[in-house]
Formats: C-alpha cells, sequence, structure tokens
C-alpha cells in the first residue's frame, strides 16, 4: 500500500511537533519543581545567615568571589587570542594548530580540568586549595569558550570598516582598537556574560582546587578555601545525611535563579543587539 | 612612548594567541606527569582490563574496565534517546515550525543548556530515581538508566543547536530544486535537507557525545556509584568522571591511588580529544 | 607639470596568475588619471598597490618599483605611506558613528590635531570641500548611517581630505550612486585637482571623459595605451582601445 504523501507528511509533522514537546518538558518539569519545593524556603534571612543558622550567604559570597576573580583573568585573555586570531593570523600550520587547541580545550571534561588545576596551582605552584586555584582553573576552562565567542563577534564586523580604516593611514592595531573591538564589544560581553552563568554552575573544576564542604567564617583573602553554591547542593544532598529538603530546595532554587537571570540578561541584550545593528 | 605600548600590545595579542596550545601542553603533561609513574608501576593493559577496581583494599586493584563499561553504558544509553529527539527536534525548529514558536523554542533549548548539571543531579536524584525504582520494580533507582536518561535531556540542547545550524545553511536552491520537481515539503526535507545537512549533524552528534562522556556531577548523583561490572541498564554503575570526583577528596597526595585516578583522567583526555578532532573535522569539511 | 608618482616594471600576480604585467606609467602632479577597461583588467590592482592595501592577501605578490615624490614606496612605513596616498572605496563605508566623528577619526587618533576648536575647523573645512557643509551643517551628530548614499560617499571623501593626503585613490566611487549623486562626487573630484593628484578608476566611459585630464587604458593587464583624455576618445592609436571607448565589448 502506497501512503499518500500529502497524509504522511501531515503524519510526520505531527510527530516532530510531539517529539519536540517531549524534548522541552522536562525543562517545565524541573522549573516547576525546584520553584514549587524552594520558593517557601527562599527567605531574606535564608540567603543572608550564615551555615550554622542555616542560610547559604558564605557559599553565595564564595561563589560569586569566584566567578569575578575568573572573568578578569580570562576576559582579557580571551579577547586578545580572538583579536590574533581574526585579524592577524595569517593562513598557516600555527594558526589550524591553534584552531585544533581550542577545540580540544572546548571538549575536555570539566573533571579533568579539576585534575588539572589540582596538580598545577594547587600543588606545583603551591597555591593550596583556595578561590585563586579554582579560578585559575575555571578561566582555563571557559578560555575557549570566550574566544570563540569574541572571534564570532570580531568577525561579524564588516571587512570594509577595516580598509577604509587602514586607508586613512591608521596601523592594524590602530584599526582594531578604534574601529573594530568597539564595533564586536556588545556580541564579545553577551558571550562572556553566558559563560559567567555557565561558570557559576561549575562544579567538578573546582571540587578539589577551591571548594570546603564547611568553613565557619566569609573568605578573608583570595587564597581562602570558600563555600560555593553548586558544591553546597551537590555535598549537603549526598553526603550530609537528614538535611531538611527545604534547605536543599532553597540553595537549588537560589542557584537556578543566579543562573538563569544572568543568562536570560544575556539572551535578552543580544536580540536587542541584533535588532539595533548599527550597520 | 604611545608607539612602545602599541608594539608592546601587538606582543601581548601574540601571547594571548598562542596561549591556547601551551595550555592543551601543559594539562597533557601534568596529566602524564602523575599518571606516567603508575603506568609503569601498575602495568597499562592490567589497568584498562583489569575487571577489580579496589583502590584502597590490600593489595590495591586497579583494573578501569567496570568503569569504562559504567561510562560507555550510560553514553549509549543516552545516545539512543537524545539523537533521535535532537536530530527531530532541530528538524522542527528550522523547517517546520512557525516563526514565533521558532523563537520560542530555541530559546527554551538555551535556557536548558545553561541549567548547572548539579541540579540537573539533584532534581533526579529527589525526583526521577523514585519513580524508576517504583516502575521498574529494580531495588534502587540510581541505576545506569535513570543516569543515561539524565544526561540524554543534557546532551540535546548541544545536538539540537549545532544540527540546527547545519540545517539551516542548507542552501535554499536545494530546497527548491526539490519543491520544483513535485516533491512535497516532507520529502523534500527528508531527502534533500537531512543529507545536505547530515555532515553538521554528526559533528553535533560527536559533539554531544563528548559531553556526555565528561559529565561528572549528574552521573555521580544518579547512576548509584558501584563498581562492578553491570549486569542490566537497571543495576548500578559508576563512570570514570565519578570515579575521579568523588575519590580524589580522600587520597594521599602522591600515592599509588592518586595516580590511578590521574590516569583516569588521561584515559579520558584522550577519549575527547579524539571524539571533538573528529567533530571538528567534520564541521570544517562543511564549511568548505 | 611635476612628476609625482612614478611606476616602473610593475608585475603583479595573484597566486601563479600574473594579473598586471610590465606597468610604466607616470602620475603628474594635481592631474586626474582616469584607468578605464573591462573587468579583469588589473584596473583595481593597480590602484590597490599604489597604497599597498593588497599586502593582506597572502596570494598576492609584485615586482618591479613605485616611486613617490623620488621614494620607493615599498621602503617606506606603510601608515606613512597611507597618509600620503589615501583611498576610496566603491561602496561608501562610513563608520557607525556620528558625522563629526567620522571626519576626526584619523586626524584624532593620528594626533595630526590637538585643541577641540582645531578639530572644528578641519571639519569644517572639509565638508566645504566635498560641499556637504550646507546640507549638514545642523546635525553633525548625526549617525553617518543615516544620510543618503551620496552624501555618505562624500562624506568619506570629506573623511580621506581630513588627514591632508597628496595622492588619492578613486575606486569606482559612484558604481553604487545614482545620477545626481555621480553629479556632486564628480563636481567634488574637479574641485579637488587643485589641491591633490587624482587617480580614478571607473567602468564608465562617459565619466572618465568628463573628468579626467589624462587617460590609461588597460587591458588583460597590460597597459594599452595612455593619453590625454580629448586625444585618446577622438583619434586612439590601438584598435582595442577604440573598440572598448565606443562600446563594442567591455
Amino acid at each position: 500500500m502506497k501512503i499518500n504523501p500529502k497524509l504522511s507528511q501531515q503524519l510526520s509533522y505531527c510527530i516532530l511537533f510531539l517529539v519536540t514537546i517531549c524534548a522541552i518538558t522536562p525543562v517545565v518539569f524541573i522549573f516547576f519543581l525546584i520553584i514549587k519545593n524552594g520558593v517557601p524556603n527562599l527567605t531574606i534571612k535564608f540567603l543572608t545567615s550564615m551555615t550554622k543558622d542555616g542560610g547559604i550567604f558564605p557559599a553565595i559570597i564564595g561563589t560569586f568571589t569566584i566567578v569575578v576573580c575568573s572573568i578578569i583573568i580570562v576576559f582579557p585573555v580571551g579577547v586578545f587570542a580572538a583579536i590574533y586570531l581574526n585579524e592577524y593570523a595569517k593562513r598557516n600550520l600555527l594558526t589550524r594548530l591553534i584552531k585544533l587547541a581550542i577545540v580540544n580545550l572546548a571538549g575536555i571534561p570539566s573533571v579533568v580540568y579539576g585534575l588539572f588545576g589540582l596538580s598545577i596551582f594547587v600543588m606545583f605552584c603551591k597555591l593550596g586549595v583556595s578561590i585563586i586555584s579554582g579560578a585559575l582553573t575555571l578561566s582555563i576552562m571557559e578560555l575557549p569558550v570566550i574566544i570563540t565567542t569574541a572571534r564570532n563577534a570580531l568577525n561579524n564586523v564588516p571587512y570594509s570598516f577595516r580598509e577604509a580604516s587602514l586607508a586613512l593611514g591608521m596601523s592594524r592595531w590602530q584599526t582594531v582598537k578604534y574601529i573594530v573591538l568597539p564595533n564586536a564589544m556588545p556580541g564579545i560581553l553577551t558571550g562572556t556574560i553566558l559563560s559567567i552563568a555557565r561558570i557559576s554552575g561549575e562544579t567538578a573544576p573546582i571540587l578539589f582546587t577551591a571548594a570546603a564542604f564547611y568553613v565557619p567564617h566569609l573568605p578573608h583573602s583570595i587564597f581562602d578555601q570558600v563555600m560555593t553554591l553548586p558544591y553546597h547542593l551537590y555535598i549537603t544532598s549526598t553526603q550530609v545525611p537528614c538535611v531538611s529538603k527545604t534547605i536543599l530546595f532553597g540553595t537549588a532554587l537560589t542557584l537556578l535563579i543566579i543562573v538563569l537571570t544572568i543568562s536570560l540578561f544575556a539572551i535578552i541584550a543580544r536580540l536587542y543587539f541584533r535588532r539595533h545593528r548599527k550597520w | 612612548m604611545r608607539k612602545i605600548i602599541d608594539s608592546l600590545t601587538e606582543k601581548i595579542i601574540f601571547i594571548c594567541g598562542m596561549l591556547s596550545i601551551v595550555f592543551v601542553i601543559l594539562i597533557f603533561s601534568f596529566l602524564f606527569k602523575e599518571g606516567f609513574s603508575f603506568f609503569k608501576h601498575f602495568g597499562c593493559i592490567k589497568f584498562v582490563f583489569g575487571t577489580l577496581w579496589y583502590p584502597t583494599s590490600e593489595p590495591a586493584q586497579f583494573g578501569i574496565l567496570p568503569l569504562i563499561i559504567g561510562s560507555f553504558l550510560v553514553t549509549l544509553g543516552a545516545c539512543i534517546v537524545a539523537i533521535p529527539i535532537g536530530i527531530m527536534t532541530a528538524l522542527y525548529i528550522s523547517e517546520i515550525a512557525p516563526k514565533y514558536l521558532r523563537d520560542i523554542l530555541k530559546f527554551l533549548v538555551e535556557l536548558i543548556a545553561t541549567i548547572p548539571s548539579v541540579v540537573i543531579g539533584f532534581v533526579g536524584m529527589i525526583f526521577f530515581v523514585p519513580v524508576v525504582k517504583l516502575v521498574f520494580k529494580v531495588p534502587t533507582g540510581l541505576t545506569a538508566f535513570s543516569g543515561a536518561i539524565m544526561l540524554a535531556f543534557m546532551a540535546i540542547p548541544t545536538i539540537v543547536t549545532i544540527s540546527e545550524d547545519a540545517i539551516h545553511s542548507v542552501p535554499c536552491h536545494y530546497r527548491e530544486g526539490a519543491l520544483a520537481l513535485g516533491a512535497t515539503k516532507w520529502q523534500t526535507i527528508r531527502r534533500v535537507v537531512l543529507k545536505a545537512a547530515m555532515p553538521g549533524i554528526i559533528a553535533a552528534v560527536m559533539l554531544a557525545i563528548g559531553r556526555v562522556v565528561g559529565e561528572t556531577m549528574a552521573v555521580m548523583m544518579i547512576t548509584g556509584n558501584a563498581a562492578s561490572i553491570p549486569h542490566s541498564v537497571f543495576s548500578p554503575v559508576r563512570t570514570m568522571t565519578a570515579t575521579i570526583a568523588a575519590e580524589m577528596g580522600e587520597t594521599v597526595r602522591g600515592s599509588m591511588h592518586y595516580q590511578a585516578l590521574f590516569a583516569i583522567g588521561l584515559v579520558l583526555f584522550v577519549i575527547t580529544f579524539i571524539i571533538n578532532f573528529i567533530a571538528d573535522l567534520l564541521l570544517e569539511t562543511k564549511r568548505k | 607639470m611635476v612628476n609625482k608618482v612614478t611606476v616602473k616594471d610593475l608585475v603583479c600576480y595573484y597566486g601563479n596568475k600574473c594579473v598586471l604585467n610590465l606597468l610604466n606609467i607616470q602620475i603628474m602632479k594635481n592631474e586626474i588619471l582616469n584607468i578605464i577597461g573591462p573587468a579583469n583588467s588589473g584596473k583595481t590592482t593597480f590602484l590597490r598597490t599604489l597604497n599597498r592595501m593588497n599586502e593582506y592577501n597572502l596570494l598576492y605578490s609584485y615586482d618591479g618599483k613605485i616611486y613617490l615624490d623620488g621614494k620607493n614606496i615599498f621602503t617606506m612605513k606603510v601608515e606613512q605611506l597611507r597618509r600620503r596616498i589615501s583611498m576610496l572605496f566603491a561602496m561608501p563605508t562610513p563608520f557607525p558613528m556620528s558625522i563629526y566623528d567620522n571626519i576626526v577619526y584619523a586626524p584624532k587618533h593620528l594626533k595630526l590635531i590637538k585643541s577641540k576648536a582645531e578639530q572644528n575647523i578641519i571639519v569644517e573645512r572639509v565638508l566645504k570641500d566635498v560641499s556637504l557643509w550646507d546640507e549638514v551643517k545642523d546635525r553633525l551628530n548625526w549617525p553617518a548611517m543615516k544620510i543618503s548614499g551620496g552624501q555618505q560617499q562624500r562624506l568619506c571623501i570629506a573623511r580621506v581630505l581630513a588627514i591632508n593626503p597628496e595622492v588619492i585613490l578613486f575606486d569606482e566611487p559612484c558604481s553604487g550612486l545614482d545620477p545626481i549623486s555621480t553629479a556632486k562626487v564628480e563636481q567634488t573630484m574637479l574641485r579637488l585637482k587643485q589641491k591633490y593628484t587624482i587617480v580614478f578608476v571607473t567602468n564608465n566611459v562617459k565619466q572618465a571623459f568628463r573628468i579626467g585630464d589624462r587617460t590609461a587604458f588597460f587591458f588583460m593587464g597590460e597597459l594599452i595605451e595612455i593619453n590625454n583624455t580629448k586625444q585618446l576618445f577622438h583619434s586612439p592609436n590601438n584598435k582595442k582601445t577604440a573598440d572598448y571607448i565606443t562600446g563594442r565589448f567591455g
């Protein structure tokens, strides 16, 4: 029997639609469950009191410090590397190798970054388990992402801008500094904000490089161990028996809210800049 | 003065460009440094094909075959679920969905990608695991199956975004040619578009596999962490990544066990390197 | 007439393909030299060689000498050279900033001017030179992307004038413009001749006839004929030239 092509088209569209719904529903579920169970516990007291009083304030501060430190390290390095690749690099073996290295870095499992951070920063550089070790590890992990997004943003700036600037007697670096970079900045920044969201939720790379199960005080310097939100969630939900569910859900909800707000902000900013692109 | 600063900046730019290569070499050599002495003492073949992982007993056993099988089982399960769903979703989003729905769906997919894996692990542990236990009537819900389902969910955004890209970049005249010959839109999608986008879709699948193999936190929280060779998908397993994450905290720095964990890291490094290399080759040929 | 640019035995390649073959041309001071010829005759390559814009293209290579006021341009610092021989492109390429900033962009960053007052003077002078001043003087802080195409192209000319070059290269500057804007750009070029040397590449034979003092005809990478514009158009020495200007090909 031969099926009518029109009918088979209708049928396949329906199936594809249902599958798409299947792929999307879990996210709605996850949000629903966490919000429903977490909201009652999300009080100011929970967010601002120390761990011994049943709060998560040190974990929030810890996550914040580590993320800020690693972004400060990775942002300039990543953007410079992207500038090199997009503006200076010739099409030769070296460039090919750099691209291969970036692809490879992007694919290394996060826990292997943790191992690397442990052996080089904690042990070899003798920084100990500390904020700075964790931040360095996270920044190496985030480097390929920043390079790739920054490079795309640079590549989107029309080539004619560069030629026009060069023809006016500006040097290559001046052209990059005054024309290319300012016009690529919106793209670079939204990409960076998305990376911030991503590293806020990372756990594996800081397991052995920065995170502590319990620290009674807030970090004094970047050489202190810290508590972080994702690690706190992991450790309290798996290793500590009889922690009340409300604390767990409160932590999960806080983490989710932080990550989602940051990425929502980035996604909306990207839409805005695409609409209002100047060229 | 200004000239000096400018030329200095250009030197710094060059150095930053080189850093990615430096880091790859550094990562490899630091893993190798710790892993190599382990291989020398314990032996490569015993390490890869040994069926017993008892790192703390006397004498210690470091056979990672159960861990490899664990990783493999979870990855395979996740792929079986995620690949068809991912590709079909990508097709729906880029070819069939009306414009407004397409934007919403893309947005949701992007949101899934940003959920931290520890949150997914947590939700899976609290809600999904008991369901698995109840429905399949197994002694514990912490199984390879539960892990695979959760990982599939995490792999879907990777597959969808990259294949959607590949499908989107199929030139318009391919479609128009087929439509002009009287094919229905669905026939065009199935026979022409899908075929033309294939290298990109395969690359998407490879990258997703790389992500699943390297996923740590969710797996560690859901799969039950039993380092023995599983007899079905409904028995607890332990993956390579989970082993490193779970045991590194308890080892003595510099001990045999410590080095063994680095050796596992080295194995993971090599596996993901190969997977990503192939994916990159596929994407590169697509670009040409 | 003083000799401004001397091209001696110039040969240019893209990969293995020879696009310019043994070119010898002299460009006089304060003249407009037309370069005409069919597509792929090497006009643009020649122009971009004059201020070394081709050097980022890896396939490109050259041989021969070009002198600017007796100095070899290939041994000069490339930024210095481009300040003296600047260039205008086929499509208007204003930067995404205000009209005012577009003009002061290069002088400011090259440290040619210091005070704000000096900037204002330059902006007014160059905008008057391209007769754009009356049209935009009330909206100098407008985004340059928002003015019309013809105005944009004249703004780009003004931007070039702001660095005070000696030679200006025009690469088909009117190809994207309507006839009225084209006429304005042509008038501007004729006026600029007083102060600058102009090399003008065009596809439009009539336009070349209207503007240039002398005209060079390129064909397949070779200079076929160069002469006083009137003479070249009225009594071409070469049959190919005659065929081209009468519209038989190209």
